[in-house]
């Protein structure tokens, strides 16, 4: 959790770099027709070496052996000679997709990850424009908002889960305005449980990386705006919000994998066995791999999700052009 | 950016390929065979021996004691050094053990629970032990020989060596028992039940036990099962879809749901808030509890006002045993395994030999609170607290020993965490009850199938 939460804080201010020279140049990554010509051929590509190779080493080969396991029927009585597991080819495949509750799964996985981010979207740039400019105890606040972020997610997962117990501090509190909201650790509402404890958690992401966003709009912008005679909404609207598109197209697409493949959450939340409503990917994945042990079977579903989800989100990337410099985040 | 995503990506699809892969790159240095003097004695001056164990998180202290002087022995015994290594949780202990599976080479010796026993017979990485192996251990007979049960699947094929038995047994409140006028626990679930009634009320329940807990429930339903006579695993059929794995399960549930005698929020409870309510002094029986519960009930408001007993041996519905298999307790403990990869194993056996000598085993059951394996250190044990455990130890029962049971156990526990809406809400239905029974069955099934290909 700790690395990934500097990783995040790495992307965060590279977004907000990338914002804060996006209107005015093209930053690192342009590549205008102009200047092809002599930075393309010059370009000290050998210095690629040491990251393409970790790369490789560290992506590319797991990657690559993950989906070799996937066509072998690799299981405890195969395990200690892996490589002569028997080969079946796509069998495994066919059984996650045909004999496992893995389409379920996806459904659920997406479907809550995307709902908490629905969620968490307006939040994180809600508390983003409040704290944009200077008040009393500003820092303070700034620093309680990225507490969910900071805690590790097993900490969060251990406090919501002893709350949401039955007769525990949520169902009590409840109890004295006269609710009795059932049970939340099990049953259909386990999925909003889910749903409810990730948006508590990763709301600050989008308000970190709005933040950035915001940074990066100049003094001069809104002396302008203010200067045309525009009023908070329209300023908000039609000048603030397009320097945010950049920032905040990224955290979307970074928070939606992070809902898709947080494990923590769910596992500790629920346990093993979880609750069918409440069966998401990795959870499925685990179960498979270390409670079943069909390593290659598991490895199966792995890469079907991975396809399932690689594809919407080519799409996207191709739709809102995240991967190219032509079109920074800043442009109206 | 975009090859930091499909990393990200890339992690769930080579999450298993990762572990495989790092135990591949990892290099190793193997250490000479430990040889064996004229007196028996195995000389393993300068070597060193590789030991796993779980952590024991309630004496952390204690335990790098026991380490530290285990460790000076085997020194004066053996001239050889051993490093402790331990894992904190079991899904750690796989992890170790896939990956030294995998690469062959780790530990020399592991600690295992029980029931994992099978599921690493079945990855053919362990020493099977011959007669002259156990020889070099002591002896088959220094063991108590119901915890051989589950060292391997038959006399001639067993991997595990018992360490410690933690057999399963029923806690009671004797204050609670003696106010109702009832002198001792019964020894069938029906008359359990009728005295769990008697007991409910005033703010106290007859009976607690966690629905929520990931291990408890099987155990209830495997135990009550057997003592009916459908050992859930008949050579390689599953028999979940067996009346009597039925009337488990309804007894079970109906604790909660028609008769009860047991607090309506234990559907979200797990073991140890079981054990925190019976410490509290809120419930009267508290069965499936071993003798790690004793520190916490020492100091608790139930301290000396408890007791132990040996739960139930005659099925739900019956007056009397169904079959001569008591089945007090599922065969729970440690078992010691010898990794096959190890190049001392004879310095693994004489360490094995050291800590299930008697005295070494006592010293442990005094520390940490196990039952010893050791029959004479069994027998030994004149503390009235553990009697029952001892008794249990002797009527446990093995647990099915096919490679399938990690699946079965958790096909079982699976129909109690997908009844548990419905058994906050009244009751479960018989139909549905049916219809997850017959799904427990089917991946049961599924999985022996793959254990007798295997």
């Amino acid at each position: 959790m700790s690395s990934d939460a500097s990783n995040e804080l790495l992307v965060a201010a590279e977004a907000a770099a990338t914002g804060a020279s996006g209107p005015t140049n093209g930053g690192s990554g342009n590549r205008g027709a102009k200047r092809r010509g002599l930075s393309e051929r010059n370009r000290p590509l050998w210095m690629l070496i040491p990251g393409g190779a970790l790369m490789i080493i560290i992506i590319i080969v797991p990657l690559l052996l993950g989906i070799y396991i996937a066509g072998l029927d690799l299981d405890q009585y195969t395990l200690r000679k892996w490589i002569s597991a028997p080969f079946i080819g796509v069998g495994n495949f066919v059984e996650a997709l045909s004999h496992t509750p893995l389409l379920r799964s996806v459904w659920l996985s997406v479907s809550y990850s995307l709902l908490a981010m629905i969620v968490t979207l307006p939040l994180g740039i809600a508390a983003a424009v409040a704290t944009q400019n200077a008040f009393k105890g500003r820092a303070l606040v700034r620093s309680i908002f990225l507490i969910p972020y900071v805690l590790p997610s097993f900490v969060v997962a251990t406090v919501w889960r002893t709350m949401l117990q039955p007769d525990g501090i949520v169902d009590k509190v409840l109890g004295t305005v006269g609710v009795h909201p059932g049970l939340w650790l099990n049953g259909p509402q386990s999925y909003w449980t889910l749903v409810l404890v990730q948006i508590w958690a990763s709301w600050p992401f989008i308000y970190l990386l709005a933040l950035a966003g915001l940074q990066a709009v100049d003094h001069e912008v809104h002396e302008a705006s203010a200067l045309d005679g525009a009023l908070w909404w329209k300023k908000l609207r039609f000048v603030v919000f397009p320097y945010l598109k950049g920032p905040l197209s990224l955290a979307v697409l970074i928070g939606m994998l992070h809902h898709i493949n947080n494990f923590t959450l769910p596992f500790v939340l629920f346990g093993v066995p979880a609750p069918s409503d409440v069966e998401v990917l990795p959870i499925l994945t685990y179960v498979t791999s270390f409670q079943s042990f069909r390593f290659g079977l598991s490895a199966a579903m792995a890469f079907v999700s991975l396809v399932l989800i690689a594809i919407p989100l080519f799409v996207y990337l191709r739709a809102v052009r995240l991967d190219d410099g032509e079109t920074p985040g800043g442009t109206k | 950016m975009r090859i930091g995503k499909s990393a990200r990506l890339g992690l769930v699809a080579a999450f298993s390929a990762t572990t495989l892969m790092l135990a591949a790159c990892g290099g190793g240095a193997d250490s000479g065979s430990g040889s064996t003097g004229s007196d028996g004695k195995v000389d393993g001056t300068g070597k060193t021996l590789n030991v796993l164990t779980g952590v024991i998180s309630q004496h952390p202290e204690e335990q790098k004691k026991w380490f530290t002087d285990i460790a000076a022995k085997f020194k004066a015994e053996t001239g050889a050094n051993v490093n402790f290594e331990t894992f904190a949780s079991a899904n750690d202990e796989l992890t170790r053990i896939q990956t030294s599976v995998v690469s062959g080479q780790g530990p020399d010796v592991y600690s295992l629970g029980t029931t994992f026993t099978p599921t690493a017979y079945a990855t053919k990485a362990f020493v099977t032990l011959t007669d002259d192996d156990w020889n070099k251990v002591g002896g088959k007979d220094r063991f108590n020989p119901a915890a051989l049960g589950i060292s391997g699947p038959d006399e001639k094929n067993q991997v595990g060596v018992p360490f410690v038995s933690r057999p399963f047994v029923m806690a009671y409140n004797k204050e609670l028992l003696a106010a109702a006028g009832i002198d001792k626990p019964a020894t069938t679930w029906d008359g359990l039940l009728d005295q769990a009634k008697k007991l409910t009320g005033n703010g106290v329940y007859g009976m607690v036990t966690g629905y929520k807990d990931n291990f408890d429930p099987w155990k209830f339903i495997w135990a009550m099962s057997v003592q009916a006579g459908d050992p859930i695993v008949d050579g390689d059929k599953a028999k979940l879809d067996d009346p009597a794995v039925k009337k488990a399960y309804e007894t079970y549930f109906g604790w909660l749901t028609k008769d009860k005698v047991i607090d309506p929020n234990a559907v979200g409870w797990s073991n140890s808030n079981a054990l925190a309510e019976f410490a509290a002094g809120h419930a009267a029986f508290f069965p499936m509890t071993t003798s790690n519960s004793i520190p916490t009930l020492e100091n608790s408001a139930v301290a000396g006002k408890y007791a132990y007993a040996v739960m139930p041996t005659t099925p739900p519905g019956k007056t009397a045993p169904a079959t001569d298999k008591p089945a007090a307790s599922i065969l729970s403990g440690d078992n010691v395994v010898v990794a096959d990869y190890s190049k001392q194993k004879d310095l693994a056996f004489a360490y094995l030999k050291l800590i299930t000598s008697k005295d070494e085993q006592l010293n442990y059951q005094k520390i940490f609170g196990d039952l010893p394996a050791n029959a004479e250190a069994l027998k030994s044990l004149d503390n009235p607290l553990l009697a029952p455990m001892a008794d249990a130890a002797a009527q446990s029962a093995a647990t099915p020993f096919t490679g399938a049971w990690g699946d079965i156990q958790l096909a079982l526990t699976n129909v109690t965490v997908q009844s548990i809406p419905e058994l906050s809400s009244g009751g479960v239905s018989d139909s549905a009850l049916t219809d997850r029974l017959k799904d427990a069955q089917s991946k049961s099934q599924a999985s022996l199938d793959r254990a007798s290909k295997g």
